[in-house]
């Protein structure tokens, strides 16, 4: 492994983060901002296992493989709770959603 | 190595631009999958086969359809595209450029990388060269199973939560007595 890569791993990871980042503040689609999500735990994922590899040690994939376990159950909680609000509002909008303040 | 780093890269990064610009719901989904496929090679590249097989069966598989599965089912329409002009874009990009450039400095801080192939950093002394032990997947599950066993653990019991979770809400209401 060409270690002279590591600082464009960690470019492209800091990167999708802020993508992510952008999704989750400006996007008003509850899907789009899960997936927005999902970008910026893959962003993670990414720092996480090139500081393993570069480091020499299992920490980083381990670490990584318990944030794919966490995105999983989390993306089967929010789309439960998503189809749950659509089904009551029949609206797929951040900004209207206030039913769950109550 | 470089050009397939530079390739799947760029990739990745194209990816994780159209989960945010796309306008079409569906056109983000399959944005991200692609984004999901690139950073199964990147792994590969980093030595992680088992994560890269993981990234492509459980992310890009199983994550992804039941996201295209829901889609289907609400079946949004066309959502009003992002406009530079708007002030939540605008303070959203600028809050991600600033964030993204505080993490390299704040990563790259004090690591230096020789062309000789050693690693430097302020963390302290490595690790013995475990990655170059033997089979990647028997070293990790080596790993998995006794150092981080308790995470482990952990980390099933919060799958059988989630699914415990799932089914009860997705059964609403009129299952309630």
């Amino acid at each position: 492994m060409s270690f002279h890569l590591f600082p464009g791993f960690i470019g492209l990871s800091a990167a999708m983060f802020g993508i992510g980042a952008v999704g989750v503040l400006a996007r008003r689609n509850p899907l789009v901002v899960f997936m927005s999500i999902e970008l910026m735990l893959n962003a993670a994922n990414l720092a996480l296992v090139t500081y393993g590899r570069f480091t020499h040690t299992m920490d980083g994939q381990v670490f990584a493989i318990v944030v794919i376990t966490v995105a999983a159950s989390e993306v089967v909680v929010g789309l439960a709770l998503i189809t749950g609000v659509f089904r009551r509002g029949r609206r797929l909008d951040l900004d209207d959603l206030a039913e769950l303040r109550e | 190595m470089t050009a397939i780093f530079g390739v799947a890269a760029g990739i990745a990064f194209l990816g994780a631009l159209g989960v945010v610009v796309a306008r079409r719901t569906l056109y983000s989904a399959l944005a991200l999958i692609v984004n999901m496929l690139a950073l199964a090679v990147l792994f590969l590249l980093l030595d992680a086969q088992f994560l890269a097989a993981v990234q492509v069966i459980v992310y890009a598989g199983a994550v992804m359809v039941l996201f295209v599965f829901i889609i289907a089912l609400l079946s949004p329409g066309a959502q009003a595209r992002l406009r530079p002009t708007e002030l939540r874009v605008l303070i959203g990009a600028g809050a991600a450029v600033l964030f993204t450039v505080v993490l390299v400095r704040l990563t790259l801080n004090g690591i230096t990388v020789t062309p000789g192939g050693h690693f430097h950093g302020t963390i302290g002394p490595f690790a013995p060269l475990l990655v170059d032990r033997h089979g990647q997947v028997q070293t990790l599950g080596e790993q998995l199973f006794t150092t981080f066993l308790l995470p482990f653990e952990v980390s099933s019991l919060l799958l059988l939560v989630a699914a415990v979770g799932a089914v009860h809400l997705a059964r609403g209401r009129q299952a309630t007595p």
